[in-house]
């Protein structure tokens, strides 16, 4: 009993945060390939500048909470010149190319940040320390504010997608991109503020789990992989597959890291990828129809 | 194995879609050679209707069958293959190849080596029947045109040559002539006759234009929110109350 | 002009082979000349898949890594001959396309892309953590192959013949294959996946089995590769190689055989010259990446892109 409640309980609890910062990514990735048609590579990289962009900012100002509102914008800036430069002429080509260019996108965050901050690995101190206990164990306080901030930020996205105007048209648009057309919005600025908005979440949620993980260049490319199988068993057309998909990862991943090393944890992820993917094809909640 | 020479048997099929039922229980039999309509408004049906038969979705409930031989949930593939061919509501035909090329390579998927090892090095010479079928449709000239260059009336001819050169012996057309003008849909209406007739093809049709299915079809189904409310000749439809009601009452034409 | 070769084609492949007898070619540039060819098969086989069939594949570097680690490990054993190398390579590679490529192939093209990824790295990590195969040293000093006892491949004059010979099969295999009824399926399937399906093609069976040609003859050249470099690491199998090989494909253009060959090798000796600035290095990928994407969709060597069948025949 002791076991569940001082190992196990933690890691679960770590596993929802960790599954709902995939989720936010998965979303992001999602949401881009069902309105712009494009398969964002760099999704992974706008995670990664999050985290980064906040050691900047801390490095000015010397505040957690200034970082948390300057970093995601800064991002979601970085976001919109990115898809107004390199995206917007992708679109009317065949999808390859945009899977191409995005790859390519990535390679140059990635390094460039590399090129800036040097390669080591680099850490963000949490705004508060201390714990709490609960339950019979004690969970760090700044866990506590990251379960309780991850609730809050899947909150108002659900609220968003179900409940704005836009949201629901956005959503609407994932799964049918041409009914925008009909509906005489400004298709280019909704593609725009679609892309920027999913990168400032995508480095929120960077910049959030930065004091409990370590910030290297490489981060977004292990969350881009973990984020892409969420796709995958999501199934592309539907968003509340990609978040449930996304905790089913999350706390795996994090459950399994108690037993075994981090390669064996991959190659289990896998597995577990491989056998969803045997029993149903088409994933958790796949969309019927050729080929989804 | 034909029973009374029934082609296509629809038998109490259903598809939800989540909460949303489109299809409620709808049965239908088409009898060779004959040209059988399903009308209906917006929304009632009709296109999910065409899906479960053509392989893209599997029923909810209910059989299909053809030629009676069982044909649910198979893929759209394999049901091409049993003679089913499907041309589609938006013009869906390989965009940036040429018209002839277009017509190829669906002539192809019937040539000796198809879907076989001996495919990576064999080639079929196709080039004959591709005129025959280009031929009636009047695009022999546009042979060489990129396909996405074809006006629109054109493109909708291609796509029934697409269609055609898959050998079906059950043609499902969904509006072909959408889009296109009074005078190309009597054209059309005429040539899609001759074809069929000449060919001995079975025709499941979609269809807003009362006048083509008014003037082309032997018997009429109407399907209103996904159920089948009348079926019969023509005339019968035309003069059915519920049918009236329906386009009346709710949908739109 | 055959099927399997053209003119123009058998002219490059006569010059090729002429290249040693060159007066002042060095040793050092016989095995650049090895790399950049090695480099171009592989970027031609790449394009069968992104080029005809619209599939990208970012996991090809598996392919290549798994043949080079065949071959290791055959050699590592004594056992020199070419023969046993290649046939190790086949059956390592194609037990694993044949996965690959089936979960690969089942859904929408752009899970593909995802899977191949996805797949690929954990095969890296695999290779990278396994004691056995070496772990991130991979298995060096390896011992020369040979063709038969007494004829080791072992100057580099023999290994440059080697590799032009794949070279010349292997682009004999992709023209055949290209030309046939199969290659006019594979362009239908990239123009328009989902009407192929209608009209009685069974598209997934198409992609598997151009994934699998496309990951033998990928992974046969990376059977060759230890012949020349007498080692075989995991960071063979990095996406980052992956990347490197789209990044051949684009230049020499997509949808041609040559213009891929021409691009592998132009970039493996701009490599060679600018390995120096090793720091900088991947930026620059990605810049010239993202530059020909928005700007050179062509090929920076502008071979055209295959637009129609009506160009097989003009295609080398």
């Amino acid at each position: 009993m002791d076991y569940v409640v001082a190992v196990l309980a933690p890691q679960l609890l770590h596993g929802l945060v960790f599954g709902a910062a995939l989720g936010l990514l998965a979303l992001g990735l999602t949401v881009i390939f069902g309105l712009l048609g494009v398969m964002n590579f760099a999704h992974g990289e706008l995670y990664m500048l999050g985290a980064y962009a906040g050691i900047a900012v801390i490095g000015w100002t010397h505040s957690f909470w200034a970082a948390l509102v300057a970093a995601p914008l800064a991002v979601g800036l970085i976001g919109a010149v990115t898809e107004v430069a390199t995206l917007r002429p992708m679109y009317r080509r065949e999808p390859l190319y945009g899977l191409i260019l995005t790859f390519g996108l990535a390679l140059v965050f990635r390094e460039g940040v590399r090129q800036i901050w040097g390669g080591d690995m680099r850490r963000i101190l949490p705004p508060f320390t201390g714990s709490t206990p609960i339950l019979g164990m004690t969970y760090p306080d700044y866990r506590l504010f990251l379960l309780a901030a991850s609730s809050a930020l899947l909150l108002a996205i659900w609220l968003f997608f179900t409940r704005t105007r836009a949201g629901i048209v956005v959503r609407a648009a994932v799964q049918d991109a041409e009914m925008l057309d009909g509906l005489g919005v400004d298709v280019r600025r909704v593609f725009t503020l679609t892309f920027a908005g999913s990168a400032a979440l995508a480095a929120l949620a960077g910049l959030l789990l930065a004091p409990v993980f370590t910030v290297y260049p490489q981060m977004g490319v292990e969350m881009i992989l973990l984020a892409f199988i969420v796709v995958i068993l999501g199934g592309m057309g539907s968003m509340g597959g990609s978040v449930v998909a996304a905790f089913v990862i999350g706390v795996a991943q994090s459950l399994f890291s108690l037993w075994m090393n981090p390669q064996r944890v991959a190659i289990a992820i896998f597995g577990i990828m491989i056998v969803v993917l045997i029993v149903r094809p088409r994933g958790f909640f796949g969309r019927e129809g050729v080929l989804e | 194995m034909a029973r009374d020479g029934v082609v296509l048997e629809v038998e109490a099929v259903s598809k939800s879609f989540g909460a949303l039922a489109a299809l409620t229980d709808v049965s239908l039999a088409v009898r060779e050679g004959e040209v059988f309509s399903v009308i209906g408004p917006n929304g009632a049906g009709k296109s999910t209707l065409f899906n479960v038969v053509s392989g893209l979705y599997a029923p909810s409930a209910g059989r299909v069958r053809l030629h009676g031989r069982e044909i649910t949930g198979l893929a759209p593939e394999a049901i091409n293959r049993l003679g089913v061919a499907k041309t589609f509501q938006i013009t869906n035909v390989f965009p940036e190849i040429s018209v002839g090329e277009n017509v190829r390579v669906a002539a192809q998927s019937r040539a000796r080596e198809s879907g076989r090892l001996a495919s990576l090095w064999r080639r079929s010479d196709v080039d004959a029947r591709v005129g025959e079928l280009l031929g009636p449709f009047g695009l022999a000239a546009k042979r060489d045109e990129l396909a996405e260059n074809l006006a629109h009336g054109e493109q909708r001819y291609l796509e029934i040559c697409l269609a055609l050169a898959t050998e079906p012996t059950l043609l499902l057309l969904d509006e072909p002539t959408a889009g296109m003008t009074p005078g190309e849909t009597k054209d059309a209406t005429r040539l899609i006759r001759e074809v069929a007739r000449r060919r001995g093809l079975t025709l499941l049709l979609i269809e807003h234009d009362m006048s083509v299915v008014m003037g082309i079809s032997d018997r009429v189904a109407v399907l209103h929110f996904g159920e089948k409310i009348a079926e019969g000749p023509p005339d019968a439809i035309r003069n059915d109350p519920k049918v009236i009601e329906a386009y009346l009452g709710g949908g739109e034409d | 002009m055959s099927r399997v070769v053209t003119w123009r084609a058998a002219l490059v492949f006569a010059v090729l082979a002429a290249l040693p007898g060159v007066p002042g070619i060095s040793q050092y540039s016989l095995l650049l000349a090895f790399d950049a060819l090695l480099f171009g098969a592989i970027a031609m086989s790449l394009d069968l898949l992104i080029g005809y069939t619209g599939l990208v594949s970012f996991g090809h570097a598996a392919f290549y890594g798994l043949g080079a680690y065949a071959t290791a490990i055959v050699l590592e054993r004594g056992v020199l001959s070419l023969w046993a190398c290649l046939g190790a390579a086949v059956l390592v590679v194609g037990a694993y396309a044949l996965v690959v490529s089936y979960f690969a192939t089942a859904r929408r093209g752009i899970y593909f892309a995802l899977l191949t990824l996805i797949f690929a790295e954990v095969v890296y990590t695999f290779f990278r953590y396994t004691q056995t195969f070496g772990g991130s040293d991979g298995i060096q000093g390896l011992p020369d192959a040979r063709l038969w006892p007494g004829a080791a491949i072992d100057t580099p004059l023999r290994k440059y013949y080697l590799v032009l010979t794949y070279l010349a099969l292997a682009y004999a295999v992709c023209r055949l294959v290209v030309t046939s009824h199969f290659g006019r399926v594979l362009v239908a399937i990239r123009e328009n996946e989902d009407r192929a399906r209608f009209l009685g093609y069974s598209v997934q069976r198409y992609k598997m089995a151009i994934c699998m040609i496309s990951a033998l003859l990928t992974g046969l050249a990376g059977a060759i590769y230890p012949m020349r470099s007498a080692f075989a690491t995991p960071d063979l199998m990095l996406w980052t190689e992956s990347g490197e090989f789209i990044i051949s494909v684009m230049i020499g253009g997509l949808g041609t055989l040559v213009g891929p060959v021409i691009g592998g090798a132009f970039f493996t000796i701009l490599r060679d010259k600018v390995s120096s600035y090793v720091d900088w290095y991947f930026i620059v990928i990605g810049v010239v990446l993202i530059v020909i994407v928005l700007f050179m969709p062509r090929g920076l060597l502008g071979f055209r892109r295959l637009l129609g069948f009506k160009q097989w025949r003009a295609t080398a």
